[in-house]
Parts: structure tokens; C-alpha cells; sequence
């Protein structure tokens, strides 16, 4: 595993050194954050007794924007936050937590009137990047250093640009299938398709059982991303990825290529009826059609089983619930092992205290780690945290991230989000039929030219 | 000053009653003296909104147009003036060409739809009908709902298996699998029926106010003289409605144009943009892929749009309220 | 002959009832029509309440089964939701109790007074429908941020006053015109003065539009998301729109909860509608005009 890891790492520090690339000169912005204070800590992975070797005691503050909102995230954060002040009195941490949606407004808002949050929810990628570029997240790749080795290496370039750090990882997931066993006997599937050949086999047994195939919410854009991202991954491979982002342009044929593949999975019909309306959640979205039976199976996200129960029955709990990763491409460049995903971060704002970066290295501690896991909603990057994962489906998607030689982050994270929105958009119109494979090329590559 | 026959307006209070003392001699510093204080007057009273407006709103907008002018990301400082790069670019984008479409669509069949429901709804209100309470709540209520949750409300009621196509299988008899919203042809149209179901009720408040404003004795009157029901509405309470449904008509247009909070909820501007409207391409630009500058544009073009409009519509229609609504009303 | 004369003019009559009592049918039926197709959807979002998601995603028609009632006790058992009531009503209020004067007496003098510039100044108030709130909400928040009005009510409650005062001016304006003139020469003929005539004798004689203001203000302060979510950081002064997005993740929404929330969230507004509708009704122009 750790053999893959450094793989991984080693391509994921390529792929953010080259997904920056259109961002033109960046110049240094971040305020040299004084790094006088941080002397070499020793520090044992996960110790609550970390020591920030900054004297003075005064007190500080620490503003934390995250938007675990509901539990068990709520109050885990809190606990954390909790414990962390005990352990250290003079630091507060000042939490204000809100929706997804919300918090973007508010941080957009807060940031363009120059107001940085001290630590804040951050997805990395190209957001990352022009934030990093206006200069309002800082640099701690110094101050990190105390305690990153307890993070998976490969994790780290999530919240890396141009090699230097800006906050910290915590949760990070591959996308895969989760399906239906139960529709999956009834049609007569014995195992899962390794192969795509395989997999319009599978969607064809399905259709002849009468069961719908597949639940998509391409109403929503990006859940119709990752078919698409994903066949192109398996076609054209790690480097024709990155390769993509650094010259700013889709126009390897492997792009094309995976837009036409994907029209002969969508000329089959296999997806639930209204999906091109339909949304990742909500009662007639991607999640419920999956939860209550009506579709056999989809791709998606490590949250999957969360939101999918939140809609219908827990399929997980009663051992009808699958995972099995992206088949491989007959013919494809890329390796099968590859992975496509994504994850959550926070970001540390520009005049952050070092005691932030102290923090989230607590955080990210074993303890905390294993807690977080526990939950059985997040994937944490945290070296020891593996096994405290209980459900089979997580632990395979766990173990397949591990042995990933190298992960791709979400189109419409990694790219400029201009760039991004474009791949969402004329990918859900080859879903509609009103967009070819030419189509998506040309809309990204105009997309990026104007960036 | 026009002669007392056609004035419209009666001047301040101070002025009438200066007028009225007889043999009044007005030297001319007593004139400018008057006009002074009534400049005053004036002042003040318009003072307040003219100060909460100026801080909250004009600065905003003229912000907005200033920022209108750079390719900006929001984050970076201002540094990349393009002049009307923007707007041009907008334009020339298909699919903001398709948002404009979809606006004025909505405008024209805002005003043949829900103007005249509005009317009949109010109308009906207005008779001595039992449970009228109770039905002008229940009429207002889609207006008192937020547009989330008539969003969500909607979502679920039109889905393929929702109660929108149930409902309609069983009134026409056969089997209606309709795709309200995931259907690119149609979706506008479902939009727009959410549309007017949530905001009719504006218009309705605002007819029925407009007949609380009718004295009954004109209508009376009317029937006394032998006017059919309908004959009464067309002359005496539709005229006397007149500047009510112009404001309407007004708020309308205006709205279609702003169309945003309902839309972006429900449907995002999707499938494939064609239940966009520009409020919802700005957003998705100047929130979604974070040309700041690029979504000021668009938003001062819908600005520039209305405008035209209101001019428009101010210059030829709602004139006449301002000449006409007095001497109707008068002997 | 008398009695044919008689026993016409009684077929008249009944001619006239039974015409009278269809117009009255018509009337009935097309109300109910009406009302059935506005209500639906507000009775399945209330009802939606007593049910939860995965109810609501397998089978979109169906009365509860079982009936679900946790959504609506813990929204009402939870102290945030009844903070979120006062805050959202104490913006509202105060939102009101701005616009209501300050609009009236701007709509006073520029619909009763003479003056150069009077159009101009009456397009500058249009200006503000024009304008679309969303793009405006940075320099709206770098504004309430200088004035130190951040996290406050009044934060949000005075810009609320100032877009509403468009709307209310615009609305305000043909009502304040088309009182007779005759009015105002009566009250000055008595010794009024200006400012006596407004208070006295337009303002009451305005309140079936004052009132529709006050209604229409209020119901956009209390869904008004945008503003709040930016002004409001501290949770204990977040209104129910902001309150309402608790029951959301960056994954998942909890259906069900939202739409109890949301039908509870309502019912204050309803109930301010249900008073001040009154005033829109029953006004006093009958009496005025009479006089």
C-alpha cells in the first residue's frame, strides 16, 4: 500500500503543479506568515499535547467556518474544538458553522471584503488556486511540517499549489459503483463487470429483467461528470489527464473518444425515468431511486450510503449494498487502478494564527482520525485511521484509494471554476442529446481560452 | 401658472390658503420665501428615502457598474478593465441570447395569464360570497410560502409518478407520463405555471385594494340605471381599476424580467439551459464560475432592459393616470 | 289585465332570482375549482410534514403512512426554531416600520406636489426593482460591514427598507394621486395645513395600500435568504430562512424536516396577512368621498 502511496503522491504533486498552470504567474502573495515561532516539534502523530513552541500565552482566537452542520459531524467537531481548548487555555476556537450553500455565499462574500476566515471548508483545486492567487490563504507548508507526516503523503496535493501547502486534507474518497445485489441476482448478474464490455452486458441483463439499470441525477450536472471522467481516465490515462490541464484543451482523442463510448451506454436508455431533472438528493433524485429500489445501480461517492439511507431504506445495513470500483477499457491507455475522487479540506486563511495550523494538525490526529471514521460518512487521510472504518463497502473503497497509483480530482474541482462548469454543462447536454462528444471538446477548450 | 380650470394638482396647502386672502398683495420676496419653504418641505419629506436609498441601493448599483467594466474573479483586486468586453461577450453567448428569449416569454404570457386570473380572483372576492375570508387566505398563501419550499413542493408534485400526472390521468382518462421538468421543451412552460401560481396572489392584493378603492355608490349608481353586471365592470369598475392594473401590469414586467429566486430553485436554468433566465445565467457566471465582473455586466444589462421598459412604460402608459384618474372620479 | 301585469312582473322576478342564483352557483364552483388547484400543493407540502423522506421518495401520493410526527415536534421542541421566529418577525417589524412612513411621505411628495425634477426623482425609487439584489450583495456587505451594522437586525432590516421602498412608492404613487382634490381644498378651506391633510385625511383614506405594503414587505422579509445568510454570521440571530438550511448537508437534505419547517414557518405570516388584510378590505374610502 504504501508503495502505491508514494505513487501517488508523486503523481498527485504533478497533476496540482499542472492544474495551476492556467493560472498564469502567481506570483508570491502570501504574507510571509513569521515563522520564527515554530522551532523543530517533536511531536508523536495524533498527541493531544502538541506544543506550539510560540511563549507567549496570550490569548488567541481562531475562526473556524466548516459546515458539518448535522451530526455526527456537529458535534464531533465540537468535541474536538472542545477538547483542543482544554488542552490549551488561551486558545479560542470560534466555530461558525453553516450549510453547504450557504457557507459559500458567506465565504465568497466574506472574501471579497477581504474578511479571511482562519480555517475554512476547502475542496482544493482550482478554488483553491485563485484564492491562493489573491492572496488570502496562507502558506503553511513550514508550519505543517510538525505533524504532516501522519497524513497519506498523496492526500496532501489536494490542498497543494505549485508544491506548497495550504491547509489541510481530512477527508478523501474515490468514486465507484454501489449496487443493488438483490436487482443485480434478479437479473442474473453473477459478479460484478470488470470490463465496460461487461458493464453494457450487465445494463442489458437488467433491462431484459425489467429493472431500470441505472439511477443518474443529471439534473445536477456533475454526478453525469464522473461517467464521463472516468471513461476517459480508463482511455486515455494518468498522463493524457494531466497532460489535459497543463496544455488547457480536451483535444486528445481519448476525450472524444470517451464522449462517444458513453453515447452508447446513454443510447441504451438504462436511466430512471425524468433523470436529466433529477438531483443527486431530494425524494426523486439519484439517492432515492437507488435506496428504494427502483434502479440497480450507480456511480457515485464515498457518501453515497449516507444520503441514499437519509432517502429510503438502508440498503447497507441489511448486505444489499455493493461497491465495485470503474471497470477497466478494452483498449484503454489507463490503468484499471486509477482512480477519480475527491474530498474535503480546510483551507487556513491569510492571518491565521500558527495556533490554527496547531489545531488542525490535531484534527487530523489518529484519535480524531478513528472517530471521524467511526462515523462511517468521511474517509480520513490519516496514517492508522484505515481500519477503524467497520463497513465493507468503505474499507473497499478505503483500500482501493490506497493502491491507486494516481487519483484524478473532480473535473469541476480541479480545472478554474469557468473551466469546470463548462465540462458539467456540455456533458449533461450529450446526456440530453443535444451535445456531441465534439461538443464538450470544444466548449472546454473555449472555456480555458478564456480563463 | 395654468389656470385653476385644468390644474391637476393642488399645491401646498400654504400656497391655496395665500391664494384665498383676499386682496393678498405678494411682494417678490414674500413669493421666493414661499417657494423656498416649499422646497423645503419637500425636501424633508423626501429626505429619509432618498438617504436609506442612497446608501443601500444607489451605491450598490453604481458599484455594480463599475465592476461591470473589469474581467474580474472577485478575489483579485480590480486590476483587468476590458470596458464593455462583457458586454458585448454576453451578447454573442448563445445562451444568454436563450435566457433573454425565455424572460420575454415569460413577460407576454405573465401579462395574458396571470393578470386577468389575478382580476377574476379578485373580482370574486369582492362579492358577498360566504367564506370570503377564508378564501382570500388560502389565495394568498402560495405568495406567503418561501421559494424553497415551493420548490420543493412542486419538484415533488410533478415528478414522472407525481401528483400532477396522477391528477391529470384521472381528469382526461388516459395515462399522462408527462416529464414536467426534465422534458427541455416543456420545462419553461412548468416553470412558468409554478411562477404563476406562486405570485398571482401579488396581483390579486393588489386588484383588491384597488376595488376597496371604488366607492360602491358608483357601482350602485350603474345598476340603478339598468348596467348588467358585465356592462357595470366595463364601464365604471375596470376604467376606475385602470391605474391598478397599470401598476400591476408594471410590477409584472418588471418581475418576468428579474425572474431568479423561484427558477434557480426549482430547475437551476436546466436541463441543458433552457429554462434559464438571466438572473440565473448571472448567477451561475458571477457565484458559479466566478466572473464577478462578467455577471455585473449581465446584471446591468437586465438593469439597462427594465429600464428601458419602465421608461417606456411610464412615457405612454402610466401618464395617463396622472391626467386622467382625477377627473373621472370628479363631478 | 292586472293580473297578467302582476303575474309578468312576478316571472320577472323569479327570472331574475333564478338567474341570480346561477351567477352565485357559477361563483361557488369557480371558487372552489380555483382553490383546489392554489391549496393542493400547500396542503401536500404541510401534510409532506408528517412523513418522512424515504416516505416522500418511494411514494410521492400518499397520505402518511405511518404518520410521522417527530419532524414536526423537533422543530417545534427546538429552541432555535422559536429564536428564529422572534428574529425573522423583529427584522420584519422593524423592516415595516421603516418603509411604511418613509415610503408614504416620499410617495406624498411626489405624487401632490409640483416640482422640477419630480420625474426624475420618482425613476430614481423605480431604479431599485430594476436592479437585481443578487449582484449587488457585495458592496450592499462591504456598506453594512463600515456601518458596523454586521450580525444585527439592522443589518438586515435597513437595506430590506430601502429595496422596498421602490415597490412601495411605485404602489403608493396612483393611490396618493387619485385622491380628489376636492378633499385636500376642503381640509385647507378648515385650516389644515400639509402636513395635517397627509396624517389626517390621505393616510387613512390610503389604508387598503398602506396595508398591502405592510403585507407585501413583510412576506418578502420573512423568505428573504440572501441578505441574512451574509449579515447574520452568529446562529442565534439567523432568521427561518437561514434556520431552514440546518436540515441540509453538503450531501444530503432532509425533505420531510424542511417542509415541516417550513409550513410552521409560514403560519406567522399568514397570520400577520389574515390582520392586516382586514385594513385592506374594510377601508374607509366609502365614508370619505361621501362626506
Amino acid at each position: 500500500m504504501r508503495r502505491g502511496l508514494s505513487k501517488l503522491m508523486l503523481v498527485l504533486t504533478v497533476l496540482a503543479v499542472v492544474a495551476a498552470g492556467c493560472g498564469g504567474t502567481s506570483s508570491d502573495t502570501t504574507e510571509g506568515t513569521t515563522v520564527g515561532t515554530t522551532a523543530a516539534t517533536t511531536t508523536t502523530a495524533g498527541s493531544v499535547a502538541t506544543t506550539t513552541t510560540t511563549e507567549s500565552m496570550e490569548p488567541v482566537t481562531v475562526n473556524w467556518w466548516h459546515i458539518e452542520n448535522n451530526d455526527p459531524g456537529l458535534s464531533l467537531w465540537q468535541q474536538a474544538a472542545d477538547d483542543y481548548m482544554a488542552e490549551h487555555p488561551n486558545v479560542t476556537i470560534s466555530i461558525n458553522v453553516q450549510e453547504n450553500e450557504a457557507f459559500k455565499t458567506a465565504l465568497q462574500t466574506n472574501l471579497q471584503a477581504g474578511d479571511v476566515p482562519d480555517i475554512f471548508q476547502s475542496w482544493g483545486g482550482g478554488v483553491l488556486r485563485e484564492q491562493v492567487d489573491a492572496g488570502l490563504v496562507q502558506d503553511i507548508t513550514s508550519l505543517a511540517q510538525e505533524c504532516i507526516d501522519q497524513l497519506e503523503p498523496g492526500a496532501l496535493t489536494m490542498m497543494q499549489v505549485d508544491g506548497k501547502l495550504y491547509g489541510f486534507p481530512w477527508d478523501l474518497g474515490i468514486v465507484g459503483f454501489w449496487y443493488n445485489k438483490t436487482l443485480f441476482a434478479q437479473a442474473g448478474i453473477e459478479a460484478p463487470p470488470t470490463t465496460w464490455t461487461e458493464l453494457l452486458d450487465d445494463v442489458q441483463k437488467l433491462e431484459d429483467a425489467g429493472i431500470t439499470p441505472i439511477a443518474l441525477g443529471a439534473g445536477d450536472k456533475w454526478p453525469a461528470m464522473f461517467w464521463y471522467a472516468e471513461l476517459a481516465l480508463r482511455i486515455g490515462g494518468a498522463e493524457v489527464m494531466q497532460q489535459a490541464a497543463i496544455n488547457h484543451n480536451f483535444d486528445d482523442p481519448a476525450f472524444l473518444k470517451a464522449g462517444e463510448m458513453l453515447q452508447d451506454l446513454i443510447a441504451m436508455d438504462p436511466f430512471q425515468k425524468g433523470f436529466l431533472a433529477a438531483g443527486w438528493d431530494g425524494p426523486d433524485g439519484q439517492a432515492a431511486a437507488i435506496a428504494n429500489s427502483e434502479a440497480a445501480f450507480h456511480l457515485m461517492g464515498h457518501w453515497a450510503p449516507g444520503t441514499q439511507s437519509a432517502n429510503g431504506p438502508d440498503l447497507a445495513a441489511t448486505g444489499e449494498l455493493g461497491w465495485f470500483p470503474f471497470p477497466a477499457v478494452e483498449g484503454g491507455a489507463g490503468d484499471p487502478m486509477d482512480a477519480f475522487g475527491g474530498g474535503n479540506g480546510y483551507a487556513v486563511g491569510k492571518d491565521a494564527p500558527p495556533e490554527a495550523v496547531d489545531f488542525l494538525c490535531y484534527l487530523t490526529s489518529v484519535p480524531v482520525a478513528r472517530e471521524l471514521a467511526a462515523t462511517g460518512s468521511r474517509l480520513p487521510v490519516t496514517i492508522g485511521a484505515e481500519d477503524a472504518i467497520t463497513d465493507p463497502n468503505l474499507a473497499a473503497v478505503i483500500t482501493a484509494r490506497g493502491e491507486a497509483p494516481y487519483v484524478q480530482l473532480y473535473l469541476d474541482q480541479a480545472y478554474p471554476p469557468s473551466v469546470g462548469a463548462a465540462v458539467n454543462d456540455s456533458i449533461q447536454a450529450l446526456f440530453a442529446g443535444t451535445g456531441t462528444p465534439q461538443d464538450v471538446v470544444d466548449a472546454v477548450d473555449q472555456a480555458w481560452a478564456n480563463e | 401658472m395654468p389656470p385653476p380650470s385644468v390644474r391637476t394638482y393642488v399645491e401646498s396647502g400654504d400656497d391655496a390658503m395665500a391664494m384665498t386672502q383676499v386682496g393678498a398683495r405678494r411682494t417678490r420676496g414674500v413669493e421666493a420665501a414661499r417657494r423656498r419653504r416649499k422646497r423645503i418641505g419637500i425636501f424633508v419629506l423626501l429626505a429619509p428615502a432618498l438617504l436609506l436609498y442612497l446608501a443601500f441601493v444607489l451605491f450598490p448599483i453604481v458599484q455594480g457598474v463599475h465592476f461591470s467594466l473589469y474581467d474580474w474573479n472577485g478575489l483579485e483586486p480590480l486590476t483587468k478593465f476590458i470596458g464593455v468586453e462583457n458586454f458585448k461577450d454576453a451578447f454573442g453567448d448563445p445562451v444568454f441570447r436563450g435566457a433573454l428569449e425565455h424572460n420575454a416569454i415569460i413577460l407576454v404570457l405573465s401579462l395574458l395569464v396571470q393578470l386577468p386570473f389575478a382580476l377574476f380572483l379578485a373580482l370574486l372576492l369582492d362579492q358577498r360570497i360566504r367564506g370570503r375570508a377564508m378564501l382570500r387566505l388560502f389565495f394568498f398563501a402560495p405568495y406567503v410560502l418561501s421559494e424553497v419550499v415551493t420548490a420543493v413542493v412542486w419538484r415533488q408534485l410533478m415528478r414522472p409518478n407525481g401528483l400532477l400526472n396522477a391528477a391529470l390521468s384521472g381528469l382526461t382518462g388516459h395515462e399522462t407520463d408527462v416529464l414536467w421538468l426534465a422534458n427541455p421543451k416543456i420545462v419553461l412552460y412548468s416553470v412558468f405555471a409554478v411562477v404563476s401560481w406562486k405570485y398571482f396572489g401579488l396581483h390579486m392584493i393588489l386588484m383588491l385594494a384597488g376595488l376597496q378603492h371604488i366607492p360602491d355608490e358608483l357601482e350602485e349608481a350603474a345598476a340603478i340605471d339598468g348596467a348588467s353586471w358585465w356592462q357595470t365592470f366595463r364601464y365604471v369598475t375596470f376604467p376606475l381599476l385602470g391605474p391598478t392594473v397599470r401598476v400591476s401590469a408594471f410590477l409584472s414586467m418588471i418581475g418576468s424580467l428579474q425572474l431568479f429566486d423561484l427558477v434557480y430553485v426549482l430547475t437551476g436554468g436546466g436541463p441543458v439551459n433552457a429554462s434559464n433566465t438571466m438572473a440565473t445565467y448571472m448567477i451561475d457566471w458571477g457565484f458559479r464560475r466566478t466572473q464577478f465582473g462578467y455577471a455585473n455586466a449581465v446584471s446591468v444589462i437586465v438593469f439597462g432592459l427594465s429600464l428601458l421598459v419602465a421608461l417606456a412604460y411610464q412615457r405612454w402608459v402610466l401618464r395617463r393616470d396622472i391626467e386622467g384618474s382625477l377627473t373621472a372620479l370628479g363631478q | 289585465m292586472i293580473g297578467t301585469a302582476t303575474s309578468q312582473r312576478r316571472d320577472e322576478g323569479s327570472v331574475h332570482r333564478a338567474r341570480r342564483a346561477v351567477t352565485r352557483g357559477f361563483l361557488y364552483l369557480s371558487a372552489f375549482a380555483v382553490l383546489g388547484v392554489i391549496v393542493i400543493p400547500v396542503v401536500y407540502g404541510a401534510l409532506s410534514g408528517f412523513r418522512d423522506t424515504a416516505q416522500l421518495a418511494s411514494k410521492p401520493i400518499d397520505l402518511p403512512n405511518p404518520w410521522v410526527f417527530v419532524n414536526y415536534a423537533d422543530v417545534l421542541r427546538s429552541g432555535s426554531f422559536w429564536q428564529q421566529v422572534w428574529n425573522s418577525t423583529l427584522i420584519a417589524l422593524i423592516t415595516i416600520a421603516f418603509v411604511l412612513p418613509v415610503a408614504s411621505l416620499a410617495a406624498f411628495a411626489i405624487s401632490r406636489f409640483r416640482f422640477k425634477g419630480r420625474e426624475a426623482i420618482y425613476l430614481v425609487f423605480v431604479l431599485g426593482l430594476l436592479f437585481p439584489v443578487a449582484v449587488a450583495i457585495l458592496p450592499l456587505f462591504i456598506v453594512v460591514r463600515q456601518l458596523g451594522l454586521l450580525s444585527t437586525v439592522w443589518g438586515v432590516a435597513l437595506p430590506q427598507a430601502a429595496f422596498a421602498l421602490p415597490l412601495s412608492i411605485v404602489i403608493l404613487r396612483p393611490f396618493f394621486m387619485s385622491i380628489p382634490r376636492e378633499l385636500e381644498e376642503a381640509a385647507i378651506l378648515d385650516g389644515a395645513g400639509t402636513f395635517r391633510f397627509y396624517r389626517s385625511i390621505l393616510l387613512p383614506l390610503s389604508r387598503p395600500a398602506m396595508s398591502t405594503i405592510a403585507v407585501l414587505t413583510l412576506v418578502t422579509s420573512w423568505n428573504a435568504f440572501l441578505l441574512p445568510v451574509i449579515v447574520l454570521t452568529d446562529p442565534t440571530k439567523w432568521t427561518l430562512p437561514v434556520g431552514v438550511t440546518n436540515y441540509s448537508t453538503q450531501y444530503t437534505t432532509d425533505t420531510a424536516r424542511v417542509l415541516a419547517f417550513t409550513t410552521l414557518a409560514m403560519i406567522p405570516a399568514l397570520v400577520f396577512y389574515v390582520i392586516a388584510e382586514r385594513q385592506i378590505v374594510k377601508g374607509l374610502s366609502a365614508g370619505a368621498i361621501k362626506g
